[in-house]
C-alpha cells in the first residue's frame, strides 16, 4: 500500500461514516430509528436494497468465480426481478397497513405469538451467522494485505459500522448506503476499464470476449435441467426466485429498507429499480472476472492467488518443491503464449480450422496448468496442513494489488469495504430491531417508554455487533464465501417464506399446524443439508413447499380432532 | 411504538411515473428479464 492508497482508502471511509453520522444526527423516537420516519426516496431506498444484497464477498468472490467457472453463475439472480415484482404487488401493500416495524409482526397478526417469535429466531440464527462471514470475508483479505492479525482486522471492521449504525439507525444505514454504493459501482467500473487497457496492443476489447469465449467462459445460460448443478436456468428461476422471495420478503435487513419509504409508492418504485438494475449489475461484476481471466491468459499468473499461504510453504521443507512447480508453471505459460497468440490472429482472421487449432493447444496448456495449481495445492496440504487451498477469492484482490496503479489500489479497498460495512450495517439494524420488537418488547418487557426502546435498539446494535465480530473472529475458510453465505440463508429461508405463503395465501392453515409444520419442514431441510447431494438452491423449494404441505395435513388433523371434541 | 393490529382503512398507493398504472411498471421489470435471458442465450449460442 502506497500513501496514496492509503488517503483514498481513509479518506472515503471516513467521509461516508462521518456524513451518515452527521446526516442522521437526532433520531431520538424508535419511528426514526426504526423506521428512519419514513421518509425514504425510492432512489435511497433501491441503492439500499442494493448495497446491502452486494457484500464485500460479491466484490471478492464473484470475480473469482467467473474466472474458474465463467458467466454462468449470474443465472442465480433469474428470479430476482418476478420476486419484485411478486412482493410489491403482495408483500408491500400488507406491510403497509399493519403500519409495522418487522416482518414477523405479520405472523401474529396473522396467526400467534408461537409463530412470530419462531420466523423471529430462525432469522436471527441465520443473520447472525451471516454477519460474521459478511466481516470475515474482507478482514481474511485485508489481514492479508495490510499484515494486521485477522482478529485486529475484524475489530477495525465491525467497530466501524456498530459506531455509525447505533448512532444513526436504519436513515444512517441508507443514507451512508447511497455513498457506499456509488464507491462500489465507480470503482468497479474503473477496474475494468483497467483490466482491458493492460490487454497486449494487438488486443482490443472485442478479442478479448472472442478469446473468452473462444475458452468458454462465456456460458451464460444453460437450459439443461440437472437437479446437482447449482447454476443453470431452471434452479435459477425456481430457487432464485424462490430465495429471493424469501430474502427480500422476509428478511428484516431488506424489509426494513423498503418499509422506511415515503409512501407504497416509493417502497415499490425502489425494489422495481433493484429488479431492473441487479442483473445488469452482476454480469458486470462476473463480465470484469473473465476479462482478469483473458488478462491472465497474456500475463503469468501466480501458480497461487493467496501469496500468505505460499509463503508460508516456502518457509517449510517443501520450499524446493514449491520452487520447482512454479517454475513448471511458468514454463507452460511461456508456451502458452505462444498459442494465445495464434488463437488471437485465427479470431482476427475468422479462420474455424485455425481457431479449433489454436483453442486445442491452449485447452491443454491450461489443462496441463491446472494439474501443477493441483499438485501445489497438494503441496499446501502437505506443507501447511490447515491451510485453505481453494484461492478464487484471492484472484480480483491480487490482479488490484499487483498491477493498479496507486490511489487505484485505495480506491478498490475502499469499495470492498463500503460493500462490507453497508451489508454488516443492515444486517446489525436488522438483527436489532428484531430483537427489540419482536422478542423484547413483545415478550420480555412491553412497558417501557420509546426512549427506553431505542436505547435498547443501539444496545442490541452493540451486542449483535460483538457476536458478528466474534464468529469472524472464528470462522475459518468456507469452500466459497459467497456460496456460504447463500447456503446459510437457504438453509432458513425456504421454511420462512412457506410461512409466509402460507399466511398470504392458505387462510385455512391456523397458527398451530404452521408452527410444527415449519419445524418439521426445517428438520427435513436439514436432512438433506447434511444426508443429500441436493444443489442448496432447491432447499428454498423445498423447506417452503414442505411448510405448505404439513401445513395442510397438520390443519385437517386439527381440524378433524376438533370437529370429534365438537361431537362428543 | 405503534401497535400491529391492521388499520381500517386502505393504504392509498399513488401511481408510478411513466405508467398509468402498477401493471406497466411490473410488465417493465418481466419484460426486461425475458430481454436479458434472450440476449444472455444468444451470447451463449454465439460463442459456443
Amino acid at each position: 500500500m502506497r500513501p496514496l492508497d492509503w488517503i483514498v482508502l481513509l479518506g472515503t471511509i471516513s467521509f461516508i461514516v462521518i456524513y451518515g453520522i452527521w446526516k442522521t444526527r437526532g433520531s431520538k423516537d424508535i419511528e426514526g430509528y426504526l423506521k428512519g420516519d419514513n421518509s425514504m426516496k425510492w432512489w435511497t431506498i433501491g441503492l439500499s436494497i442494493m448495497a446491502t444484497q452486494a457484500s464485500a464477498i460479491t466484490f471478492l468472490s464473484t470475480p473469482g468465480q467467473a474466472y474458474e467457472d465463467g458467466m454462468r453463475f449470474v443465472q442465480f439472480y433469474f428470479g430476482l426481478p418476478i420476486a419484485m415484482v411478486i412482493i410489491s404487488i403482495t408483500v408491500i401493500p400488507i406491510f403497509y397497513k399493519l403500519n409495522v416495524y418487522t416482518a414477523y409482526e405479520f405472523l401474529e397478526n396473522r396467526f400467534d405469538l408461537k409463530t412470530r417469535s419462531l420466523a423471529a429466531v430462525l432469522f436471527l440464527i441465520q443473520r447472525g451467522l451471516a454477519a460474521g462471514i459478511t466481516i470475515y470475508a474482507p478482514s481474511i483479505i485485508l489481514s492479508t494485505v495490510l499484515g494486521w492479525s485477522l482478529t485486529i482486522t475484524n475489530l477495525v471492521m465491525g467497530v466501524v459500522v456498530i459506531i455509525y449504525t447505533m448512532s444513526g439507525g436504519t436513515k444512517a444505514v441508507s443514507v451512508t448506503q447511497k455513498q457506499q454504493m456509488a464507491v462500489m459501482m465507480g470503482g468497479m467500473i474503473i477496474a475494468g476499464i483497467m483490466v482491458v487497457s493492460y490487454l497486449p496492443e494487438n488486443v482490443g476489447f472485442t478479442d478479448a470476449v472472442n478469446v473468452a469465449g473462444s475458452l468458454g467462459k462465456m456460458n451464460v445460460v444453460d437450459f439443461s435441467f440437472d437437479w446437482d448443478d447449482r447454476y443453470n436456468f431452471w434452479s435459477g428461476i425456481t430457487g432464485g426466485l424462490f430465495l429471493a422471495l424469501s430474502y427480500f420478503g422476509t428478511d428484516q435487513s431488506q424489509v426494513a429498507r423498503y418499509l422506511g419509504g415515503k409512501s407504497i409508492g416509493e417502497s415499490r418504485l425502489g425494489l422495481l429499480f433493484n429488479g431492473l438494475l441487479k442483473i445488469p449489475m452482476q454480469f458486470l461484476i462476473l463480465f470484469i472476472g473473465v476479462m482478469v481471466f483473458v488478462f491472465y491468459q497474456f500475463n503469468q499468473p501466480p501458480v497461487f492467488f493467496n501469496e500468505g499461504t505460499k509463503t508460508k510453504v516456502y518457509a517449510t521443507q517443501h520450499a524446493d518443491e514449491l520452487r520447482t512447480l512454479e517454475a513448471n508453471y511458468s514454463s507452460i505459460f511461456e508456451e502458452k503464449q505462444q498459442a494465445m497468440q495464434g488463437l488471437v490472429s485465427a479470431l482476427k482472421a475468422d479462420d474455424a480450422a485455425a481457431i479449433a487449432t489454436a483453442e486445442a493447444q491452449v485447452e491443454n496448456l491450461n489443462t496441463a496448468g491446472k494439474e501443477v495449481r493441483e499438485d501445489v495445492k497438494a503441496l499446501i496440504t502437505k506443507a501447511v496442513p490447515n491451510a485453505e487451498t481453494k484461492d478464487t477469492d484471492y484472484v480480483f484482490i491480487s490482479f488490484v494489488m499487483k498491477y493498479l496503479p496507486a490511489g487505484l489500489v485505495g480506491l478498490l479497498l475502499a469499495v470492498i469495504f463500503s460493500a462490507a460495512m453497508s451489508s454488516v450495517a443492515s444486517e446489525l439494524n436488522a438483527l436489532a430491531s428484531t430483537t427489540v420488537v419482536d422478542i423484547y418488547k413483545r415478550s420480555v418487557n412491553q412497558s417501557g417508554s420509546p426512549a427506553h426502546y431505542v436505547t435498547a435498539s443501539k444496545l442490541f446494535t452493540v451486542g449483535w455487533g460483538i457476536i458478528a465480530i466474534l464468529f469472524a473472529t472464528f470462522a475459518s475458510m468456507l469452500d466459497n464465501l459467497i456460496q456460504a453465505v447463500n447456503i446459510i440463508g437457504s438453509i432458513f429461508y425456504g421454511t420462512i417464506l412457506g410461512i409466509f405463503l402460507v399466511a398470504f395465501y392458505f387462510k385455512k392453515i391456523k397458527g398451530n399446524a404452521v408452527f410444527f409444520a415449519a419445524i418439521l419442514a426445517e428438520l427435513v431441510v436439514l436432512y438433506c443439508f447434511y444426508f443429500t447431494d441436493i444443489a442448496f438452491l432447491w432447499f428454498n423449494v423445498i423447506g417452503c413447499v414442505a411448510v405448505i404441505l404439513f401445513g395442510f395435513i397438520l390443519q385437517n388433523m386439527i381440524g378433524k380432532k376438533e370437529k370429534e371434541l365438537i361431537q362428543v | 411504538m405503534k401497535d400491529n393490529h391492521p388499520v381500517d382503512e386502505e393504504p392509498a398507493i399513488e401511481k408510478p411515473p411513466f405508467f398509468k398504472s402498477w401493471k406497466g411498471m411490473y410488465w417493465l421489470v418481466l419484460g426486461n428479464l425475458a430481454f436479458m435471458i434472450l440476449l444472455f442465450y444468444a451470447i451463449t449460442k454465439y460463442y459456443e
